[in-house]
């Protein structure tokens, strides 16, 4: 016998010659998938929590994870992804898109798809599959109007910087913070 | 999402249940421990340092310093100013190497600091000596972050031959010797991981040799993530070891890419980070007790406390399975208690045990080896021929469960090493100078000989001082 998975969570790395779109399944996300998406989304903030002690995560963070996810389930303007994933895997969610749509009122365009959250579990990464969920989180927030996107994430997080740089994506706001 | 959760049975490396104490005596190692500490500190009153440096030229007179050093000197270092590479022949780089620490994790003594560190790199500079006839240098430096010591060392290497990363703390250490390998043209090798890793390698090597196993085919658990650990891995699997059927397990238990604490690991580790995408076929979750179900082979690494390993776990692997309890002083399991949990093959990192796996068997081959070839650096290639090699001088002796390595006192075995790491240089092209495999033998062995005329000519001339205690020579009692 060779090794078996005892806890039923058998998350096997994607094949890496595969197609990205074949190694998920990317759709919008509804009502069911919250007791899932939850643990991702905390995950991403307790990543951010290594970058810099403002990011730290309150302790009623699960509750609020699942209200803010609600209240993007409702929102028009809001794209919230589910990325399932495939094989053994089926069923289980690997992978997490929160973004929304935001009105520019004094630039032109006049309308941004704001990326605010995007996580992939570690066995999912560098096949890729971020730059798929990229591309389809873009054509979401295309479709319900932004004219650019953005993405925002923890300053120190060089690794989402040089992402994004590659992409052709470059800093145009910076939000410095200070305790008060 | 499936959290990495605290198995019943066990609470992670210190492993509860608790087995039941057995022997040797601890008290008796612990008295033992005691008095060679008493006479180090007595020994190095007397000697105050344990190395010194010799000329090896003639001076027959003041005369003669006028080509040993200005004004003669001066066309030398103008040769070389000309052409680097010829420092390898008109000075000591070629044999010279630097034993470099920052003395954050000095033995099992942790951070203290690199005045305090010096003793043990002296002692580890007699070892290279006596061992690989190498030349080398103890240089504990007071540096902070890893980029500091990577620069210290980047300074240091125009008189060096090699670099001997000694008693750095991990992570730290997998930064430096990486960064070093990539930026220096000469070898670098850090003991804790490459050392340590090659000796368990080689003893597994043989120790799956005597239980009829194969590496392609094997379950292997490996408890601790440390600096050897972390390395041994990834020589098994360059090896051929299935990854999928390699399971590394830390503090928190096993690694693997659900863990809660990966995106951390990203940042902080990212060695362990990549093992655990790596490994771990099938998603094992949980602790040693889970990951040692129907394994083959452990390879322990982990606390010094012979109650980490519960043997139980040992019950639960496959028949006739492979256990390597190496921490230091103390094994994660007494031998005899791993045997009576149906263990075929024990392996230690003790002398009074059966099948040390020490890292002496190792370093002195590499380094005489390495200098030899005049190598540009150590790629794991030259770890796995020096491992490999070191499997098959105990082979051609013969192997049995009791013995799958050499005793410190084979040291025939050094120069095959030394032989086999060179003729490798030659072949991947990182060697600057090309001898056959025999005349690398013969140059290995000269070298190792003369140091050992050298000190017993010293000593024999009275200008070693004779032990004041006047103890004999010490011999590993076993």
């Amino acid at each position: 016998m060779t090794s078996s998975h005892p806890h039923g969570h058998p998350a096997r790395p994607p094949n890496p010659t595969e197609d990205p779109a074949k190694q998920i399944h990317l759709r919008l996300a509804g009502e069911k998938d919250l007791p899932q998406l939850v643990p991702l989304l905390l995950r991403l903030k307790r990543l951010n929590e290594e970058f810099d002690p403002l990011l730290k995560v309150r302790p009623d963070a699960e509750v609020r994870a699942r209200e803010v996810l609600k209240a993007d389930l409702q929102n028009p303007r809001s794209v919230l992804l589910a990325a399932e994933g495939l094989g053994t895997d089926a069923g289980k969610l690997v992978g997490i898109v929160r973004a929304t749509v935001r009105e520019r009122p004094f630039y032109a365009p006049d309308s941004e798809g704001v990326i605010q959250d995007i996580y992939l579990m570690p066995l999912y990464r560098r096949h890729g599959v971020g730059e798929f969920l990229l591309q389809e989180t873009v054509r979401y927030l295309k479709e319900r109007g932004a004219g650019l996107v953005t993405a925002e994430f923890p300053t120190q997080n060089e690794i989402a910087s040089r992402f994004y740089a590659k992409r052709g994506f470059r800093p145009i706001t910076a939000l410095h913070a200070k305790i008060i | 999402m499936v959290q990495a959760q605290e198995p019943s049975g066990s609470d992670g490396l210190s492993g509860r249940p608790r087995a039941a104490r057995s022997p040797p005596a601890e008290e008796d190692e612990a008295a033992k421990t005691e008095e060679l500490g008493r006479r180090a500190v007595e020994l190095a009153r007397h000697y105050h340092g344990k190395i010194e440096t010799v000329p090896k030229v003639p001076v027959r007179s003041l005369a003669d310093f006028s080509v040993w050093y200005t004004p003669g000197i001066a066309r030398v270092s103008l040769e070389i100013a000309r052409r680097p590479e010829a420092a390898f022949d008109l000075t000591g780089r070629w044999n010279t190497i630097a034993i470099v620490t920052d003395g954050s994790r000095v033995l099992g003594l942790g951070d203290i600091g690199p005045q305090a560190a010096l003793p043990v790199m002296e002692g580890k500079a007699l070892l290279f000596k006596f061992l690989g006839g190498v030349d080398a240098i103890p240089i504990p430096v007071q540096v902070g972050s890893a980029d500091e010591l990577i620069s210290t060392v980047m300074r240091l290497a125009p008189a060096f031959g090699g670099i001997n990363l000694e008693d750095i703390a991990s992570p730290k250490c997998f930064e430096v010797l990486e960064e070093l390998q990539k930026k220096l043209p000469i070898p670098i090798w850090h003991d804790d991981q490459l050392g340590t890793a090659a000796a368990t390698v080689a003893g597994l090597l043989n120790a799956l040799k005597v239980t009829d196993r194969d590496i392609r085919s094997v379950r292997t658990v490996l408890l601790g993530a440390g600096a050897a650990n972390l390395v041994t891995a990834r020589l098994l699997i360059a090896l051929g070891h299935d990854p999928h059927r390699l399971s590394v397990l830390d503090h928190h238990g096993i690694l693997e890419g659900e863990r809660e604490d990966m995106d951390a690991l990203a940042l902080h580790n990212r060695w362990k980070y990549r093992l655990a995408l790596q490994t771990n076929g099938g998603g094992r979750q949980g602790g040693p007790a889970e990951a040692l179900r129907e394994a083959d082979v452990l390879l322990a690494a982990s606390t010094p406390d012979p109650r980490t390993i519960h043997p139980d776990w040992i019950r639960s692997m496959r028949p006739g399975p492979i256990v390597f309890a190496l921490a230091n002083p103390t094994p994660e399991i007494w031998p005899a208690q791993a045997r009576e949990a149906g263990a075929a093959v024990v392996a230690t990192g003790r002398g009074d045990f059966p099948n040390q796996v020490n890292n002496s068997l190792i370093f002195p081959g590499v380094f005489r080896g390495v200098l030899d070839a005049r190598a540009r650096n150590i790629p794991d290639e030259i770890v796995i021929a020096a491992a490999t090699e070191l499997a098959r001088q105990t082979a051609r002796r013969g192997i049995t469960a009791e013995h799958i390595l050499p005793t410190m006192e084979e040291i025939e075995v050094f120069p095959e090493i030394a032989a086999a790491v060179a003729s490798r240089c030659v072949e991947l092209g990182i060697a600057r100078r090309t001898r056959t495999r025999d005349e690398f033998l013969e140059v290995a062995r000269r070298r190792m000989a003369r140091t050992h005329e050298l000190a017993s000519a010293l000593r024999a001339a009275g200008l070693i001082d004779p032990m004041p205690d006047d103890d004999p020579a010490p011999k590993e009692k076993s």
